[in-house]
C-alpha cells in the first residue's frame, strides 16, 4: 500500500501529522514504531488531524503527545480511558483513542481498565507494553516476569506476573488485538481495525514492544524470534479459541486480530434517552427550558 | 410569623418519609409555606429516624428544636422525642397499653400534652388493606386533625394512584377511615394553623439537590456522572431519573476519580457535564482538579459537605470543607468556590457557575451540605428569563477558527491570562492539552522563562476573577450595629432567627463567592459596627481564616456548630439574643 507522504486535496498524509518536535525516546525504543503506525492508520483511515482526539497516560508513550499533530490531550498517571470515555460519549463523532503503558493500565488505572472493558465505550486503547515502568527509571510493573531484579526489586520481583490478556478475556471484551511495535506494516492493519471498531464498542490493541533500557527479559530480538501472525484461518468470532491463542505463548506469541464481536452494542448505543438523536451533547448545550420538569414539583 | 412544626418518627423504612411528603404536598397546596428537615442515619432499614415539617403562612427557611404534633410509628418516638415536646402538643401513635415512664407521664401531664393511640393494623385489617397502607391513614388522621380538606389528599393519592383502580378505592378509603377516627377524637385533637394564603399553593416543593439538578439542566448541562455517597447521591439520583425526558448521558461511575475524569474529558469535548461527590469522594478528585488548572479545562464540581473525617457523620450536615475546596489539588492554580444556600440559589447558581468555569477555564467548586441537600423547600417558581449562556472565548466560528494557530491556546499574552479555546473536531490547527508543563502550543517546555510566563498566564485569571465577582449581600439593618457573617445553609435560620427577633440593629452578611474572596464590603460593615460575629457548621471558623487571611481582620467573636445537626432558629434566637 502506499501512503502518502505530502498533502494532496482533501487527504490527509504524513506530512499532516509531523511535528517539529523532537522525540526524546532511548534509540531502539519500541515507541517509534507505535508512534509510526499510528500516524500511518490515521492517515490510511483519511482522518485529518482535526478530526481526531488522542489522549496520553503518563510514562514514556506519553511523551508522544507532543510529537505529532491531532487534537491532544496528557493526563494522568493511570488516569487516560475515564478522561477519554468521557470525552468519547460527550462527541462520539470524533474517533478517540486512549494510549497508555503497562504500568499505569495494570496498576493505578487498573480499575478504569475493567470497567472500560465492561462498559464497551466506543472507543480505542492502545497498550504500551514494555512489561516495566520506564520513564521512572525501571521498576516492575504488573506484566514484568516474575523473578526479574528490576529497580527497587534486586533480588527479583517476588509478585508472579499478571496473566493480561487472560484477565481481558474474562471480561468479554469486543475487540482484542496483540501486535509488535517492531512490525509497522501489521501493527497499522491492526490499529485501522481498533479504530474502525469504535462504533461496535472498546478496542483493546496490546502492543508488544522493547525497552532497551530497562527491559533485558523481552528484548527486540525476543519478539521479533516469538511473535507470530495469527493463522490465516483464525475466525475472530470465536470467543474460546481466541483467547487460548491468546493466552498460550509459550512457544510463540500470536499476533493481528485475536477477537471481535460486532453484535453487541456500545455503552452510547444502550444509553435509551440518546436512541434515534441525531446531536451530540456537545451541539445541545443552550440555556434549556425546564418548565415542563418545574411541573413535577406543583 | 405564625409556625407550627410536626416531626414524623420511626425506623428507616417504615414509610416516614411517604408520610412527610405526602403531608408537606398537601399543606402546601393548601396554601403554607413548608419546609421540611430530615434525620436519619446510614442504615437502609431500622434506627431512629425524622421526617420534620415546619409549617408557616409567611415564608420561612428553616427547623425549631421542639415541636407541635409528633407522630410516631414506633414505641421509641414516644420515648426519645417527647421532651421534644412544645406545650399543648399532640402525639400519635401505634403501640397498643403503651406507659410512659414516671418523668415522661410528669411531662406529659405538666405540659398538658394530648397522647392518642391511632390502632392502625385494626382499622387497616377491617378494611382489608395491606401495612403499607398505614401511611396513608396516618396522614389523613394528621391532615384531619390540622383541620384541613378531605379533597386535597384525595387529590394527592388519585395522582399517584389513579391508575390503580383497585388500591385507588383503597386509599380513598383510608382516608375516609382516618377522618372518621379523628372525628371520634374531635375534643382532644386541635392543632392551630395560621390562617392559609393561597399564594403559597402556586410554589414549587422542592429538595435542594432538585433544585440544583434542575438549575443543571437549565445551565446547559448535558452529561452527568457520579458515584454514590451520601449527601451528594439525591443528585445523582435526580439526574438519573430525568435522563429520559432531558436526554441526558448518564454514566454511574466506578469511582470518584472517574467521575471526574469523565466530566473533564465531557467538558474538554465541549459539552457542559458535572459531578457531585462529598468530602472522601471529593479527596480523590482532587488530582483531576489540579490537572483541570494546568490544562485549563472548564469543569464544574459539585461538593456536599457532611462531617468528617473519614466517614465520620455520613447522613449529617456540616461547612467542614470549605478550606478544603479552596486549598485542595497540588500545585498553584487559579479556581471559583462558591456556595449554595437554599432552593432558590441552588437552582440560580447553576448556570452562574458553568460560566464563570467557560469563561476563565477554571475549575468551579460548587458547596452544598447536606441540610440544603435533602431538606425541602417551598419555592417560587424559577425564573427561567434570567439566564444567560456564556462560553467565555470558545471558538465554534468556522471563519475564525482558520485563523487559529496551535499557539493561540495558551498564549500567555492573552488579556488576563483567558487565551481563545477551541474544540476536539473542530477544523482548525491543533494543539496539545498537556500536563505537563507547556508552552502555548501545549509543547512540553521546562525552561525557566517558559514556566514563568505561564504560571502567570494561569494565575492572572483569578485576579480577573476576583474583580468580576460579587460582594457578599447584606440582609436587615443597611447599617448594622451587630454584624453577623456567614455562608452555605446558615442562611435560611439566621434570616428566619432576625425576622422573629425584630432586632432592627442587626445585619446578616452573606458570602455566596467564597473564593476568590471579595472582603471590601466586609471590612466597611465591620469598621462601623460595634460588633461582629462570625457563625459558621464547623469547629474552626473556617471563613473567619479565609477573611483574616485575605483582609487581615480576625473575628473573636464565634458562634460555631459542628454537632452534624444544623442552625435551628430557636437555638438561634436564644444565642442572639444573649450576644446581641
Amino acid at each position: 500500500m502506499s501512503i502518502p507522504l505530502s498533502p494532496s486535496a482533501g487527504q490527509p498524509s504524513m506530512k499532516d501529522y509531523s511535528c517539529t518536535t523532537q522525540c526524546t525516546w532511548c534509540d531502539g525504543c519500541g515507541d517509534y514504531g507505535i508512534w509510526t503506525a499510528l500516524k500511518r492508520s490515521l492517515v490510511e483511515l483519511k482522518l485529518m488531524p482535526w478530526q481526531v482526539l488522542l489522549c496520553y497516560d503518563v510514562g514514556c508513550h506519553g511523551n508522544m503527545s507532543d510529537k505529532l499533530q491531532g487534537y491532544r490531550f496528557h493526563g494522568l498517571h493511570g488516569r487516560v480511558i475515564p478522561f477519554a470515555a468521557g470525552a468519547k460519549l460527550a462527541n462520539p463523532r470524533v474517533p478517540v483513542i486512549a494510549v497508555g503503558g503497562d504500568g499505569a493500565s495494570f496498576s493505578e488505572g487498573v480499575g478504569h481498565l475493567v470497567h472500560a472493558v465492561r462498559s464497551n465505550y466506543p472507543m480505542t486503547f492502545i497498550l504500551h507494553n514494555n512489561a516495566n515502568y520506564g520513564l521512572t527509571l525501571g521498576q516492575a510493573s504488573a506484566l514484568t516476569w516474575q523473578g526479574q531484579k528490576m529497580n527497587t526489586s534486586p533480588n527479583g520481583i517476588p509478585e508472579h506476573t499478571l496473566p493480561s490478556m487472560d484477565f481481558i478475556f474474562s471480561l468479554e471484551p469486543t475487540f482484542v488485538a496483540r501486535a509488535f511495535s517492531g512490525n509497522i506494516p501489521q501493527l497499522t492493519k491492526v490499529l485501522k481495525a481498533a479504530i474502525e471498531h469504535q462504533p461496535h464498542g472498546f478496542a483493546f490493541v496490546d502492543v508488544l514492544q522493547a525497552c532497551p533500557t530497562y527491559n533485558k527479559f523481552v528484548t527486540h530480538e525476543y519478539l521479533l524470534e516469538h511473535c507470530k501472525e495469527v493463522p490465516a484461518d483464525h475466525d475472530v468470532t470465536d470467543f474460546t479459541k481466541a483467547r487460548a491463542l491468546a493466552t498460550d505463548t509459550g512457544k510463540s506469541i500470536a499476533t493481528g486480530i485475536l477477537y471481535q464481536n460486532k453484535s453487541i452494542p456500545s455503552f452510547y448505543d444502550r444509553l435509551v434517552p440518546r436512541q434515534g438523536k441525531s446531536t451530540t451533547t456537545v451541539d445541545e448545550v443552550k440555556i434549556t427550558d425546564v418548565s415542563s420538569l418545574m411541573e413535577r414539583f406543583r | 410569623m405564625s409556625r407550627i412544626s410536626l416531626k414524623v418518627v420511626g425506623a428507616q423504612g417504615q414509610g416516614i418519609n411517604s408520610v412527610g411528603e405526602m403531608c408537606a404536598k398537601g399543606l402546601k397546596r393548601a396554601g403554607y409555606c413548608v419546609f421540611g428537615y430530615r434525620e436519619y442515619m446510614s442504615l437502609i432499614k431500622g434506627g431512629h429516624s425524622s421526617y420534620q415539617l415546619d409549617v408557616s403562612d409567611t415564608p420561612m427557611l428553616s427547623s425549631q428544636t421542639s415541636v407541635d404534633i409528633v407522630i410516631t410509628f414506633n414505641h421509641h418516638g414516644l420515648e426519645k422525642n417527647i421532651r421534644e415536646m412544645n406545650e399543648r402538643g399532640i402525639v400519635i401513635h401505634q403501640t397498643s397499653d403503651w406507659e410512659f415512664s414516671e418523668e415522661d407521664a410528669l411531662f406529659v401531664a405538666k405540659k398538658k400534652i394530648t397522647v392518642l393511640h391511632l390502632p392502625t393494623e385494626d382499622i387497616l385489617g377491617k378494611i382489608k388493606a395491606k401495612p403499607i397502607l398505614g401511611n396513608v391513614l396516618i396522614t389523613s388522621v394528621v391532615w384531619a386533625l390540622l383541620g384541613q380538606q378531605k379533597d386535597v389528599l384525595e387529590d394527592l393519592v388519585r395522582e399517584q394512584f389513579g391508575h390503580k383502580k383497585d388500591l385507588l378505592a383503597l386509599n380513598i378509603q383510608c382516608i375516609e377511615e382516618g377522618f372518621v377516627f379523628a372525628a371520634r377524637h374531635k375534643g382532644a385533637l386541635k392543632a392551630a394553623l395560621p390562617k392559609a394564603d393561597p399564594a403559597w399553593s402556586k410554589h414549587l416543593l422542592v429538595t435542594g439537590s432538585q433544585a440544583m439538578g434542575l438549575g443543571a439542566v437549565h445551565a446547559g448541562v448535558r452529561f452527568y456522572s457520579g458515584y454514590p455517597m451520601t449527601p451528594s447521591s439525591p443528585l445523582l439520583t435526580f439526574m438519573a431519573d430525568l435522563q429520559n425526558e432531558t436526554g441526558l448521558v448518564i454514566k454511574q461511575a466506578e469511582d470518584e476519580i472517574t467521575a471526574a475524569q469523565i466530566v473533564s474529558g465531557a467538558m474538554f469535548m465541549g459539552t457542559r457535564a458535572l459531578t457531585a461527590t462529598s468530602g472522601g469522594g471529593f479527596d480523590l478528585m482532587s488530582e483531576t482538579l489540579s490537572l483541570n488548572g494546568i490544562l485549563e479545562n472548564p469543569t464544574v464540581f459539585v461538593l456536599a459537605q457532611r462531617p468528617g473525617p473519614a466517614t465520620g457523620l455520613p447522613t449529617w450536615t456540616s461547612q467542614g470543607d470549605l478550606l478544603l475546596a479552596v486549598h485542595t489539588a497540588h500545585g498553584e492554580f487559579a479556581r471559583c468556590v462558591l456556595t449554595v444556600s437554599d432552593a432558590q440559589d441552588a437552582f440560580d447558581l447553576m448556570p452562574v457557575a458553568f460560566n464563570i468555569a467557560e469563561k476563565y477555564q477554571i475549575s468551579v467548586i460548587v458547596l452544598t451540605d447536606k441540610q440544603v441537600a435533602e431538606a425541602l423547600y417551598t419555592q417560587t417558581p424559577y425564573d427561567l428569563g434570567k439566564a444567560k449562556l456564556d462560553r467565555g472565548l470558545l471558538i465554534t466560528d468556522p471563519k475564525q477558527l482558520k485563523k487559529l494557530q496551535p499557539s493561540d491556546r495558551y498564549d500567555p499574552a492573552a488579556k488576563d491570562g483567558i487565551s481563545p479555546r477551541w474544540l476536539p473536531g473542530a477544523e482548525a490547527a491543533t494543539y496539545a492539552a498537556q500536563g505537563d508543563e507547556h508552552d502555548a502550543s501545549g509543547t512540553v517546555e521546562e525552561s525557566s522563562a517558559n514556566t514563568a510566563v505561564q504560571f502567570q498566564k494561569r494565575l492572572k485569571k483569578q485576579e480577573a476573577l476576583k474583580k468580576s465577582l460579587p460582594e457578599p449581600e447584606l440582609y436587615g439593618a443597611k447599617n448594622p450595629d451587630v454584624l453577623l457573617v456567614g455562608w452555605g445553609s446558615t442562611k435560611g435560620p439566621v434570616l428566619d432567627a432576625l425576622a422573629m427577633l425584630g432586632d432592627a440593629k442587626v445585619g446578616y452578611l452573606h458570602y455566596t463567592y467564597l473564593w476568590p474572596l471579595q472582603t471590601d464590603h466586609f471590612k466597611k460593615l465591620h469598621a462601623k459596627a460595634k460588633k461582629t460575629i462570625l457563625i459558621e457548621g464547623n469547629y474552626q471558623g473556617q471563613l473567619g481564616m479565609l477573611l483574616a487571611q485575605e483582609s487581615g481582620i480576625v473575628l473573636t467573636d464565634k458562634i460555631l456548630k459542628y454537632d452534624g445537626r444544623p442552625f435551628f432558629v430557636d437555638e438561634l434566637i436564644d444565642i442572639f439574643q444573649s450576644k446581641i
